[in-house]
């Protein structure tokens, strides 16, 4: 994701609106001169003078240099680094084509992974799923995934995902489940036992004992996507409910 | 029986003033399935925009190495008209909008962020009364908002005619079949900069300057209530998580 950076302006003033909802058009800074310079992140440009927003959303900052607009929108736009779950569509000589919900399938290469090689190839029959990260993913290129480490080279919880249940949801969501403290992932987490892998391209997977718990779990995410917190326990109170009546 | 389009008391057929608009209601994230979408109206004439993309180019030959295309379709849906329509794609007329149209957001959209894929824009009129392809841009810049796809800025788009050299703005059915001037105008609100304008019927060009005037008045109206409902929206989409940030 801070791969998206690339754009860097010298910069005095932003206006306060961080933090506030922002509309496409809005100018959010002036350029007026001076030595410190910022990093324009997704949904902010610079035209002549002026930083505009191009998305609707919410202007986020982060220390020292970083804006940005953060918005949910159905379809995923790649960035390096970025962990996602991808369907494998077709088998190439040397990998697999995924598809990741982005424009283009992406690759994914037999080297790619924990000890793969010619010899020692990966099995992915069409259809299966791979949790993976992306290493290249720019406007121009075709995107590729990787499901290895690249430091270690050790796969750390990356490459298929066997069983459970994946369904779509929109961008913002999967960055909420990804969030430190996720209000519907500790509820659920404190009543089913479950594991789940979530891809900020809006995919989520579950999987836990029973399909009555899986369905549970992918129905009570969905519904938390506009929740508060609050909201949230009796959402999830109420479906849980309905489980142990059954 | 002849009916004055403008009266001597200065009230329109429905009651409005030279320089009211009709009443706006609007609604963005409508359907599951497009990647944006909304519903918009604007007194009677009602008009659903969904938007596809970016995604693949469906016919590999138009695929712009540098930019995204952008691909328009506009119709009419049979029931929308007075008269049930026998011919609803493909038509002149909708060739005609649907270009128009395409042009329009080709300059509004930052193509050059997403090389390589298409935009398709759907808008469907459920209920036409004067003023659909305003209602048009207006509902498809709703849409692409809400689709998340960059653009320089709102588009909004707003019609005007005259009567007795006083300009009317934002024409019914009744008002653009009068025979009186339609020039419907669609412009970038902050810069003012002009993307579309058309004009059916002859002014002269004092008359036309203060037409495109009224008009373009009118935009700035339609655009402060679209930017309220896509504050809103906005604000509910992701203010509501509180204190959240996942970076």
């Amino acid at each position: 994701f801070w791969a998206y950076f690339q754009v860097t302006v010298k910069l005095v003033k932003m206006q306060a609106l961080v933090d506030e909802a922002v509309l496409p058009g809005d100018v959010v800074g002036n350029i007026v001169g001076s030595s410190e310079a910022i990093r324009l992140g997704p949904g902010l440009t610079q035209n002549g003078e002026a930083i505009v927003a191009t998305k609707a959303g919410i202007l986020r900052h982060r220390a020292p240099d970083k804006f940005w607009i953060e918005n949910s929108q159905k379809r995923y736009m790649p960035a390096t680094d970025d962990v996602v779950i991808g369907v494998v569509t077709e088998k190439l000589g040397e990998g697999f084509k995924v598809d990741i919900g982005t424009h283009q399938p992406a690759t994914l290469s037999i080297y790619q992974f924990e000890g793969g090689n010619k010899r020692n190839r990966p099995n992915l029959p069409i259809g299966s799923l791979v949790y993976a990260r992306m290493i290249v993913a720019n406007k121009d290129m075709e995107p590729e995934i990787s499901c290895v480490n690249s430091a270690s080279g050790k796969a750390e919880g990356f490459g298929p995902l066997e069983g459970g249940y994946m369904f779509k949801c929109s961008t913002g969501l999967a960055r909420q489940c990804m969030a430190p403290e996720c209000p519907v992932l500790n509820e659920l987490g404190a009543a089913i036992p479950f594991e789940i892998a979530v891809g900020i391209n809006g995919r989520i997977w579950v999987n836990s004992g029973s399909v009555d718990h899986s369905i549970l779990l992918s129905n009570a995410i969905v519904n938390s996507e506009y929740m508060t917190e609050n909201q949230v326990k009796v959402m999830v109170g109420e479906l849980l409910e309905r489980i142990k009546s059954r | 029986m002849y009916r004055e389009i403008l009266s001597p008391e200065g009230l329109r057929l429905d009651g409005r003033r030279p320089n009211e608009l009709r009443k706006i209601r609007c609604r963005m994230g409508l359907f599951a399935r497009a990647d944006g979408s909304a519903y918009f109206e604007q007194g009677n004439t009602k008009v659903l925009a969904a938007v596809y993309g970016p995604r693949e180019v469906s016919v590999k030959s138009a695929m712009k190495h540098d930019r995204a295309i952008v691909n328009c379709e506009y119709f009419m849906a049979t029931f929308s008209t007075g008269e049930r329509k026998k011919k609803t794609k493909g038509d002149r007329r909708s060739q005609e909008i649907s270009l128009v149209i395409k042009q329009t957001f080709e300059s509004a959209i930052m193509t050059h962020l997403l090389p390589r894929t298409e935009i398709n824009i759907y808008l469907q009129v459920l209920q036409a009364d004067g003023g659909t392809r305003c209602a048009s841009i207006n509902a498809a810049t709703l849409a692409l908002i809400d689709a998340g796809i960059p653009m320089k800025d709102f588009v909004v788009a707003c019609a005007a005619g005259c009567v007795d050299s006083t300009p009317i703005v934002d024409l019914n059915y009744l008002e653009d079949s009068s025979g009186t001037a339609d020039v419907p105008v669609a412009i970038l609100p902050k810069s003012n900069k002009v993307l579309m304008l058309q004009m059916d019927s002859k002014l002269p060009v004092q008359t036309f300057e203060r037409v495109l005037d009224a008009a373009m008045t009118g935009c700035h109206k339609i655009y402060d209530i679209l930017v309220e409902a896509c504050r809103e929206r906005t604000r509910d989409l992701v203010g509501s998580r509180g204190a959240f940030s996942a970076h």
